[in-house]
């Protein structure tokens, strides 16, 4: 750790203005749209993120947090990579939608990686198809919050029911 | 559409929609400040969908096709159900095709709604983004309370619908659209009055009938030149022709007219969601679908917020298909504003691409203009849109 | 005769000349069946006669079949289907290449836009397409492998060594 008490009050400042106020950009690596429109719906008033600090910015230059989107097509891969390695450290990577997750429906298909931690290091997967505003919100504080603690992201465990679904009869 | 002499203006634009930042390239071809030539080069957002539609069977292919775009999920899957249930040599039973074009007109005001934001963001209107978004939200909420979800509704089903419109979701609904139709007075106001925007959208991009038929345009684009062409009017489907819609064309054939038009269509879906509510048949909602679907091909056409969407299905008797064959509208427009672009001023381009309500995930856009000097600038979509806010400021 | 059936009628008579086969599909179709070399002079009829507006250029991939004993009872062909629109009536020109020439010849000179059709066409079936203004990959990456064409149906996956990465 740093002996400097200086540094240490710099670097409790920056971490205090990262999470108060993070600068996100934006990249789709492919997607369909649906979770990018969720994602500039938190934008407008009903949702209204900036209330919370974050500002969606275009320059990857001076972002902190990877807002992606997207199962990353084989052109948009290299464009991603690019732009993570743009960012200046410490960066965050949020994933968003099951696309980002895994591939989601297009899993398989001939131009599409699939999941994004293949392609750089993820922090947070929101998973939804798309997730709702709401669920986007909660994905970035998550993060906001594990900066604040130092730890990382807990994770949400959900039980599943018992039975799924019945199998409908063969005809 | 290659010039002669002139800079290069590579604008590497990302995404979709203008207002996303994302993958997509944009090359102009300027010389001073006039725009010589565009083209456009796609692959951002190709997933090898038709391909993999052919190692899925019909119902993984209806959830796949509706996530071809998420503004315009509804239509890829009606355009494919209703082509599959040709080929089953099946008809949906009338309340669900009632409910179909419910969906469909609310999911038309939303994009036009969308739509209408994203237009604002570009030409620096950014309180107009927020209101249109704001009063999209009543929208969503609607759509959510029939499917259950705000985007990707999957409504359908081969052989009819999941979902039914009760007496309460009717009443929340006819309360929705008695609010958006006071607030589109307030866009249609903005949109033919308001100086900037007329200033940067009146006689700007104007495009004469015989010329957007010439280069294949469809949807809002072509009907604001004159070109009747909608595809709930020329070919019917899904109950189009009990409920049938106003066809709303203009003559000015430029920017603002396509902007007129498109708020005019908001109008008639309000009427037409009234009109279907009051007299939605009772009935069953689904018929039943066998897993086979019979050899056959089969072509499906439906009128997407953006045009004409265009379906071609080729069954071989078996679970999964043997080719399906989507063809997006805004493709058919690009050739519209790559040709229009021409002759106009670099700081027209943002709301000239905005004018077609370009759908990249439907397609994946780029554009990029030809040159042949060396000289090339790079600029990003928002260093573009900056410029035209700033030209016309 | 419905309004349909006149238009179907009227378009038929437009390229009568070229017809091999035609059939129709559903009451509001015609597909017809043309030979390769005269698909320019077709379409050309259709457009000069202001009969409709071309949807798009689908392409599809005839393979050969072979039955349950491995024999080839019918070769493998590309087809190129060009639909035409004019209200509800769609007359679709259809022609077929062998897998050793796929040649079209290009529209361009009569459709300008038909250029973004071709591309696809070109890209992703790999057929030939003679005078096409621009043969640029239209949707599929840069990093594309040559002679790689998904849509063909012995087109069964892409491995990772196939991909043609940029310095990396």
């Amino acid at each position: 750790m740093n002996n400097n008490p200086m540094q240490e009050i710099i670097d409790k400042v920056m971490n205090w203005a990262r999470i108060n106020s993070p600068w996100a950009i934006h990249f789709n690596s492919g997607s369909c749209n649906g979770c990018d429109i969720e994602i500039l719906a938190t934008l407008t008033p009903r949702y209204d993120v900036e209330r919370f600090g974050i500002k969606l910015q275009g320059s990857p230059r001076h972002a902190d947090v990877l807002i992606a989107t997207g199962p990353v097509t084989l052109q948009a891969k290299e464009r991603l990579v690019r732009i993570y390695e743009q960012m200046p450290s410490p960066k965050f990577v949020i994933a968003v939608g099951s696309c980002a997750l895994s591939g989601g429906v297009f899993d398989g298909c001939y131009n599409v990686v699939g999941d994004l931690s293949k392609v750089i290091p993820v922090n947070v997967f929101i998973p939804g198809c798309p997730p709702r505003p709401e669920a986007i919100i909660y994905g970035v504080v998550q993060l906001l919050e594990s900066l604040k603690t130092g730890k990382a992201p807990e994770l949400v465990e959900i039980d599943l029911p018992e039975k799924v679904f019945e199998m409908a009869e063969e005809e | 559409m290659k010039s002669s002499t002139g800079e290069k203006f590579i604008v590497p634009i990302g995404p979709q929609h203008p207002a996303l930042k994302e993958p997509g390239h944009f090359e102009f071809t300027v010389d001073g400040e006039i725009v010589t030539g565009a083209s456009i080069r796609l692959g951002f957002v190709h997933r090898g969908i038709e391909k993999a539609c052919e190692s899925r069977n019909y119902t993984q292919n209806l959830y796949m096709l509706e996530r071809v775009c998420g503004i315009c999920s509804h239509v890829h899957a009606t355009a494919f159900v209703i082509g599959v249930e040709k080929l089953a040599g099946i008809q949906a039973p009338p309340r669900a095709e009632a409910i179909r074009l419910l969906t469909s007109e609310l999911e038309r005001i939303h994009s036009h709604l969308l739509w209408l934001g994203v237009a604002a963001h570009e030409g620096g209107f950014d309180t107009l983004f927020m209101y249109t978004w704001r009063d999209r939200e009543v929208v969503m909420d609607l759509l959510e309370s029939l499917s259950g979800s705000r985007v990707h509704y999957s409504v359908n089903l081969i052989g009819g619908v999941k979902f039914d419109v009760d007496e309460k979701l009717a009443d929340s609904i006819r309360k929705g659209m008695d609010f958006l139709e006071e607030r589109t007075h307030y866009y249609m106001k903005i949109v033919t009055t308001d100086d900037t925007f007329v200033g940067r959208t009146r006689g700007v991009g104007r495009m004469t009938k015989e010329h957007a038929e010439r280069l294949g345009a469809v949807g809002p684009t072509a009907r604001a030149s004159g070109v009747e062409r909608d595809i709930r009017y020329n070919a019917p489907y899904s109950g189009y022709d009990q409920y049938p819609i106003t066809l709303i064309t203009d003559h000015a054939g430029d920017l603002e007219a396509r902007f007129v038009v498109r708020i005019k269509e908001l109008y008639d879906c309000y009427r037409l969601i009234r009109d279907v509510l009051e007299k939605m048949p009772a009935g069953d909602l689904t018929v039943r679908a066998k897993r086979k679907i019979p050899e056959g091909e089969v072509v499906s056409r439906v009128e997407a917020p953006r045009g004409e969407l265009f379906y071609y299905i080729k069954s071989n008797g078996t679970e999964n298909p043997d080719r399906v064959k989507v063809r997006t509208p805004s493709l058919c427009n690009w050739a519209t504003v790559s040709d229009l672009a021409v002759g106009h001023k670099l700081a027209d381009m943002p709301m000239l691409l905005v004018g077609i309500d370009p759908c990249f995930s439907c397609n994946d856009r780029l554009v990029q203009v030809n040159q042949t000097k060396t000289n090339s600038r790079l600029w990003s979509w928002d260093d573009l849109r900056r410029y035209g806010i700033e030209y016309y400021r | 005769m419905s309004k349909t059936e006149e238009l179907l009628t009227n378009g038929h008579e437009l390229i009568k000349d070229f017809v091999l086969t035609s059939k129709y599909p559903e009451p509001n179709r015609l597909d017809v069946w043309i030979e390769a070399s005269n698909l320019k002079a077709a379409v050309s009829n259709i457009i000069e006669n202001h009969w409709g507006y071309l949807i798009t250029i689908t392409g599809m991939d005839q393979s050969p079949k072979i039955d349950d004993a491995g024999n080839q009872i019918s070769e493998g062909k590309i087809e190129g289907l060009y639909p035409f629109a004019n209200q509800d009536a769609i007359l679709t020109l259809r022609t077929t290449v062998d897998y050793e020439n796929p040649k079209f010849d290009s529209i361009c000179e009569i459709i300008p836009s038909a250029t973004i059709y071709e591309r696809e066409f070109i890209e992703l079936f790999g057929v030939e397409i003679v005078s096409t203004p621009d043969t640029s990959h239209l949707v599929l990456p840069d990093v594309w492998p040559e002679n790689t064409y998904p849509l063909r149906k012995s087109f069964t996956g892409l491995n990772a060594d196939q991909i043609v990465w940029k310095g990396e």
